[in-house]
């Protein structure tokens, strides 16, 4: 120990083994890089949904909420009124239009001519994936046709794609079922551009007012458009109604999924007839976007149709009719600015009656469609895309009579479209379904067609699927003090 | 015609009477009569006066007569003479030089008015040194001369001036006025009895006169106590303090007396507490003595101002201008903020008889850390100035972006909101509101921010900016500053602070907004060099390191374990050495202890607090997985590091200086603190704290500190190796050459790279402006921020959280219930959410922005929330429904105000153990006049028994 000491290279050599020794140690004891887990999401049920049907009359309402959740709940229907009177006392009260108790059972009901929209408010177990739809069938008139729409959850930014007020009457129905004022305002974006309505575009909608606004006195000239709804503050319901005339159709327009460089427009069925594709850039970008058709046999560009330009702020019409006609499809649009798109169906013969459907978003969690029918001639399609990867979906019918059949698992291959026709167990006329895609499968897009051979022509709606709301997915939450730090 | 009679008073003066009486005799304007007075002297004055002035010419009188009394005694045996007569003071200490007498008679000729004529006086010993050229006084009664302590006479005051008074050393008045005033006072033996004399002269119309072409040197012997006053048991010092208040009192008008009075009593209940406070009880009891003494006998004091009655209101304008002006009392407490400050004692005695004695060679220890002068030039031409301006302009290039815009903020640093009497509340309430609501404590880092945020003006974030900001020249001052002792060798220091400022540790503690690190960085330095006074037996050195321990451990637990096993090392080591060191490193580690006592003892049930620092502990990155290679090269992992190998230089120098021969025994403990801060690294980097990696900053920082003292102690070598051969100085070049690579490379990544991190300046307020001013007293705003698949939350009560409310635990129960309404709002799914959150006070839910887009959904979609405003900067959304704020529950806090009482305290009791005060090293030169009754320790004493009685 002293000759260590003492040696001039000594200390220097016992300095360099702590070192070692203590590399060593820190080298050893390095912990193995770990990847951090994402944070996963827990499904939980649903638990209060509110939605506005918009305009009810004359028409059937279809209310459903898938079986499965537990406990108490109910689901009110009744008419949207202001909480206070005239005079600023409170509103009596008015009797419900019907109360649902029982999840698992369609409930219908034709609802007489006259009166505003209505409210489906449920709560517990009847809110976890509660779906309302109206569908109105006239024979004749201006309004012959099939015309059905989702009773819509008041939002803050709804997008309808379609014919503007100069190709068809346009109307739109605004609801405002929540306590606190809704203050609206209005975007329209015709072929040429967004259009600035010089009578102001913006309105303000009291607790339980509800209106209903004639699109032609906002824009009375663009024959194609596409109508931003949303708050600056406060939710509003919002439902658009195409009008085309007598002999040419009627149909809602189904809410559009908001602005994204990817939007797939599912639920093409297989009949005859033009298709006409919308397409919107809100942006302040022109844009090209790429079509491609989902079909059952594969997905590809169609021929001489693999693009439209849409300048800035304009909605472009695409004729696809030469295209996705007769076959049952998706079509997956992509830019690289973010678009909205519709696609309007029209049926065959003498008088035509048309269907709109629109971008939707994947049914991850499941869907429902409340208003199934198989009476008469009446058919009920399911067409279900995966246009990415493959996927499973598990579909079920809720009758509004008798027991539920067992239900169909149908494999969707990937870049894939399949036509489903429901047929309901017999007695059942009138059946919901729940399309829920099972684990492992990839995103599912879909939609809903009802139609009606008649001699004059066909009649027929149809509606995206939307995400269902029996889930809510809980994200995992951290108490920390960190959150005030960007 | 004059006629001069002197009278020398002698009085256990032998020492300097022989050469006083030869000075009388020698005059030029030889004397008309001398007379010596002998008060009982045993020493051999009587002889002595005898012998110079005739046996018949000396009075002998008793042993406690007073000055003033024995010059009356003295004129009662003496006729009249013929002419203008005038009679000369004569002390037996003040020697007049041999014109004196004729330059005050020929002043005495000029001005017929001139009834009391002083000469020059100097200093007896050291004769070039003023002592009086006329004397004032303030209304405190402060004796006030005009000169600076120990000013040399260069003939700068000459001339003949008009002053208040003159003393009775050399004091020539005529004789008439004596008669008319009845001459000194004999209420008062000794002291001021010249000042109420020459007031008097003055009230009565007369001037008093000094005379500079007349000089006298004078002893002051008594005022020094060069001799044992026999008038009167009592200290001088107290004696001359007394007098001076009851010659004030007596001499000034009614009015004034009044406001006097109330003068004197609260500046000396001031002067008390100061004296107390600098550790000199003696002149506290003095002062408080003096004051009681005057005002307990208002008998007296109505005596004297009865026979001061005539003319005093009408004389007094002609005093008061010669008084010192009121103003002079502000110079004189900046000049002793000064000399605190430069390390004297905080009182200059009011009560000295003359300012010479200051003390000008002492040197104590902790002035190194002072700025002691205002000095500029020798501010610049100081290294450690320059090194700390070159370390100031490199940091703020390398934080151009942190340096000014909105809240700073980021990584474990809270946006800085607030100030001072906000973290002072958070300090002391018993109930804090943050959050959900704690009845905690708040932890003491909080009080030492917020006496930070209150000493820079109530400004949290300018006390903030300056210790985390400037953290790198601070570190590199107080690095400088510290090793002034332990390494001699100025460029070696130079090398030291600059490369110990810019170590990884500083640059990633500011980028990550450690702002415990960063303060706990800046005090390490300290810390070194307070031990080293510690093992040299400095027990203030002690409670000052005590207390900036107290500062450390209270931001970062860590360092106190650190220094305690350093510290019990150390113990083991010098215990032996020295005796007192343990009880001293038991005061610097014990004080700690004490006045953290509630929250250490929080930390001790939860050791794992122990790795945590003050600040946010979820969002400060860390490294997990720290290299080997980093952990060696004092790279502590996280942003804003250079590349590990920047401190390979360091190492490389501090390796070459184990090779050196002589100073092995400081490389080696150098070395070990090192390889002890290494280990405590590598330890504390592989373990989790609060929810991730723990930062080895503070360990690293500590190896770091003996690494570098072990490579700069060494290096004056490096002179000596450069004056010997070519290989030699080949290699000196090399060594110094990688030995600034390191703080060179530090500097440049750190500019090239920016000092930001996680740190960033223009942190949005966390509280919505809009939520800020809708809220009502209590109402909280939920903060929802989605980061990786996962929400946070916070809850705000009206305002954005303040630095150290995050460190406050709230109760679980209501923590869960929060955490399972955020969930559920979170996700959309509707149902009573917003109802439990409405009865937790939530008013207002925010997002900041960009805003999740499902997030958006899922607030949207609540029919209980109503949406206020959606931009790119966040959302707001607003409680639709009815708001319940729970008022806060009736906690009793008597536990906490004992302890912030006593907590606070004990903490002025440790800073004035620890402030420079009275001195240990008194400085003993022959003017030392400190009183024997107040010096306890026996070195003192046996200097004084030394001098002469």
């Amino acid at each position: 120990m002293r000759k260590i000491v003492e040696n001039r290279f000594g200390l220097l050599a016992l300095v360099l083994v702590a070192i070692g020794a203590l590399y060593g140690v820190a080298f050893a004891t390095r912990p193995a890089p770990v990847a951090r887990a994402a944070a996963t999401p827990l499904k939980a049920p649903v638990e209060s949904v509110t939605t506005v049907c918009p305009s009810p009359s004359g028409t059937r309402v279809s209310v459903i909420t898938p079986s499965g959740a537990q406990g108490p709940g109910a689901a009110t229907l009744g008419a949207v009124a202001p909480p206070t009177g005239k005079n600023g006392k409170p509103a009596k009260p008015q009797a419900p239009l019907g109360v649902i108790q029982r999840p698992g059972r369609l409930w219908q009901r034709e609802v007489p001519a006259g009166g505003g929209p209505l409210a489906v408010a449920a709560t517990g177990s009847m809110a976890a994936g509660l779906e309302a739809s109206q569908t109105a069938r006239e024979k004749s008139g201006t309004q012959r046709g099939l015309a059905g729409v989702r009773c819509v959850e008041p939002g803050n930014d709804a997008w309808f794609v379609g014919p503007g007020p100069a190709a068809a009457e346009m109307t739109l129905y605004l609801t405002n079922a929540d306590a606190a004022p809704a203050d609206v305002t209005f975007m329209v974006y015709s072929g040429e551009g967004p259009v600035l309505s010089e009578r102001g575009n913006g309105m303000i909608l009291q607790p339980g007012e509800s209106r209903v606004v004639n699109l032609r006195d906002l824009a009375p000239s663009p024959l194609v458009m596409a109508l931003e709804v949303s708050t600056g503050s406060g939710r509003v319901a919002a439902a658009v109604k195409a009008v085309y005339g007598k002999g040419l159709g009627v149909d809602w327009i189904p809410a559009a999924a908001p602005p994204a460089t990817r939007v797939v427009v599912p639920g093409i069925p297989g009949i005859a007839g033009p298709r006409e594709l919308y397409v919107t850039a809100p942006g302040e970008q022109d844009t090209v976007v790429q079509v491609k058709a989902v079909l059952k046999d594969g997905s590809y560009a169609l021929k001489n149709k693999e693009t439209v330009e849409v300048p800035a702020g304009s909605t472009a019409t695409f004729d696809l009719t030469t295209g996705v006609s007769g076959q049952a499809a998706a079509l997956v649009l992509t830019a690289d600015v973010p678009i909205v798109a519709g696609l309007k169906i029209t049926g065959t013969g003498s008088s035509q009656d048309v269907a709109f459907t629109a971008g939707a978003p994947s049914i991850d969690l499941g869907s429902v469609v409340a208003d199934g029918r198989s009476a008469k001639k009446q058919v009920s399609r399911l067409v279900l895309s995966a246009p990415f990867t493959a996927a499973t979906v598990r579909v079920q019918l809720l009758p509004a009579d008798g027991t539920p059949p067992a239900p169909v698992e149908v494999k969707l291959p990937a870049a894939r479209t399949r036509e489903l026709t429901l047929t309901p167990p017999p007695g059942g006329a009138s059946f919901s379904v729940v399309v829920q895609p099972q684990p492992g499968s990839g995103p599912v897009y879909g939609g809903r067609v009802v139609d009606e051979p008649t001699p004059d022509g066909e009649m027929l709606t149809a509606q995206p699927l939307a995400v269902a709301r029996i889930w809510a997915l809980v994200p995992p939450t951290a108490d920390s003090p960190g959150a005030v730090l960007p | 015609m004059h006629s001069v009679t002197a009278i020398v008073v002698a009085h256990d003066g032998a020492r300097w009477l022989k050469e006083t009486l030869a000075a009388v005799l020698r005059q030029t304007r030889p004397l008309d009569r001398v007379v010596g007075v002998d008060n009982g002297s045993r020493d051999g004055s009587g002889r002595i006066l005898s012998e110079a002035f005739g046996q018949h010419n000396v009075l002998s009188l008793s042993r406690s007569t007073g000055f003033g009394e024995a010059v009356h005694e003295a004129l009662g045996r003496l006729p009249a003479a013929q002419g203008t007569e005038w009679i000369w003071l004569l002390h037996d200490d003040c020697a007049p030089d041999a014109e004196a007498l004729q330059a005050l008679l020929w002043a005495a000729d000029q001005d017929p008015k001139a009834a009391v004529l002083g000469p020059k006086l100097r200093d007896w010993l050291d004769r070039r040194v003023l002592l009086e050229i006329g004397v004032t006084v303030s209304r405190s009664g402060r004796r006030d001369t005009g000169l600076e302590p120990r000013e040399y006479d260069q003939g700068q005051h000459d001339g003949v001036h008009d002053v208040l008074s003159v003393s009775t050393a050399g004091m020539l008045i005529r004789r008439d006025v004596w008669d008319q005033l009845s001459g000194l006072d004999t209420a008062l033996p000794l002291f001021r009895d010249d000042l109420d004399l020459c007031w008097r002269a003055r009230v009565a119309g007369h001037r008093v006169l000094s005379v500079s072409d007349a000089v006298a040197w004078h002893a002051e012997a008594s005022a020094r106590r060069r001799r044992r006053i026999a008038t009167s048991d009592e200290h001088p010092r107290r004696l001359d303090r007394r007098n001076a208040l009851f010659v004030i009192m007596a001499n000034l008008p009614f009015w004034a007396l009044l406001r006097s009075i109330v003068r004197n009593v609260t500046g000396s209940f001031v002067r008390t507490v100061l004296f107390l406070l600098a550790k000199q009880p003696a002149n506290a009891l003095d002062e408080m003595a003096a004051l009681g003494s005057v005002l307990a006998h208002p008998g007296r004091l109505r005596r004297a101002r009865k026979a001061r009655r005539n003319g005093r209101k009408q004389g007094y304008p002609a005093v008061q201008r010669l008084l010192t002006p009121p103003g002079a009392a502000f110079r004189r407490l900046a000049d002793m903020v000064q000399g605190f400050l430069a390390g004297a004692g905080p009182v200059d005695s009011a009560g000295r008889h003359h300012a010479a004695a200051s003390d000008d060679s002492a040197e104590d220890d902790g002035d190194e850390l002072l700025t002691d002068s205002g000095v500029v030039q020798r501010l610049f031409s100081s290294p450690g100035v320059v090194l700390c301006l070159a370390l100031a302009a490199v940091t703020l290039v390398a934080e151009r972006s942190l340096l000014t815009g909105g809240l700073l903020g980021g990584g474990a640093l809270v946006p800085v909101t607030g100030g001072a009497s906000d973290l002072w509340r958070l300090y002391v309430e018993d109930h804090h509101t943050a959050g959900l609501g704690s009845d905690a404590w708040a932890p003491p880092y909080v009080a030492v921010l917020a006496a930070l945020s209150t000493v820079f003006l109530g400004k949290t974030w300018l006390a903030v900016s300056v210790l985390l900001l400037g953290c790198v020249p601070l570190a590199g001052f107080s690095a400088y500053a510290a090793t002034k002792r332990m390494i001699p060798y100025v460029p070696a220091r130079v090398w030291l602070a600059a490369t110990y400022a810019l170590l990884p540790v500083a640059t990633g503690a500011v980028a990550s907004g450690r702002l415990g690190t960063a303060i706990v960085f800046v005090l390490l330095p300290v810390y070194a060099a307070l031990a080293t006074r510690i093992t040299a037996g400095s027990r203030r050195a002690a409670w000052g390191f005590g207390l900036l321990l107290t500062v450390g451990t209270a931001f970062v637990p860590l360092v106190y374990v650190l220094v305690a096993i350093l510290g019990a090392l150390a113990a083991v080591s010098f215990a032996g050495v020295r005796r007192g060191v343990t009880r001293s490193l038991a005061i610097g580690l014990g004080t700690p202890i004490v006045l953290l006592l509630p929250w250490l003892a929080g930390i001790v049930r939860d050791p794992g607090r122990i790795l945590l620092e003050s600040g946010l502990h979820d969002t400060s990155p860390a490294d997990p997985r720290l290299a080997a290679q980093s952990l060696l090269m004092l790279s502590p992992g996280g942003p804003g590091l250079p590349p590990f190998w920047v401190t390979a230089g360091l190492v490389a120098v501090a390796l070459a200086a184990l090779l050196l021969r002589r100073h092995q025994m400081v490389v080696a403990v150098g070395w070990g603190v090192m390889l002890f801060g290494v280990l405590v690294a590598t330890v504390v980097s592989r373990m989790t704290a609060g929810g991730g990696p723990a930062w080895p900053g503070v360990p690293m920082a500590f190896a770091a500190t003996g690494l570098l003292v072990a490579a700069a102690h060494p290096a004056h070598r490096i002179a000596e190796f450069r004056a010997g051969g070519r290989l030699r100085r080949l290699g000196v070049l090399l060594i110094v050459v990688v030995a600034f690579a390191t703080p060179l490379a530090a500097a440049g990544f750190w500019v090239a790279r920016g000092a930001g991190g996680p740190l960033e300046r223009g942190v949005p307020d966390p509280m919505p402006m809009l939520a800020a001013l809708g809220s009502a007293h209590g109402e909280a705003t939920l903060l929802l921020r989605p980061k990786d698949g996962r929400v946070s939350y916070t809850l705000l009560r009206g305002r954005a959280p303040l630095i150290g409310e995050s460190d406050l635990a709230s109760p679980a129960d209501a923590g869960h219930g929060l955490g399972a309404a955020v969930a559920g709002l979170a996700s959309g799914g509707g149902g009573t959410h917003t109802q439990t959150l409405a009865s937790m006070g939530v008013a207002f839910v925010s997002v900041p922005g960009p805003v999740d887009p499902a997030l958006r959904r899922s607030l949207d979609s609540d029919p209980a929330l109503v949406r206020m405003s959606l931009s790119d900067s966040g959302g707001l959304w607003r409680m639709g429904g009815q708001v319940t704020v729970a008022p806060p529950p009736a906690v009793k806090g008597s536990t906490h105000r004992i302890w912030l009482w006593a907590q606070g305290a004990l903490l002025v009791l440790m800073l004035v153990l620890a402030s420079p005060g009275a001195r240990t090293g008194e400085p003993e030169e022959d003017y030392a006049d400190v009183p024997v009754e107040a010096a306890p320790r026996g070195r003192r004493r046996s200097k004084e028994d030394r001098v002469p009685a």
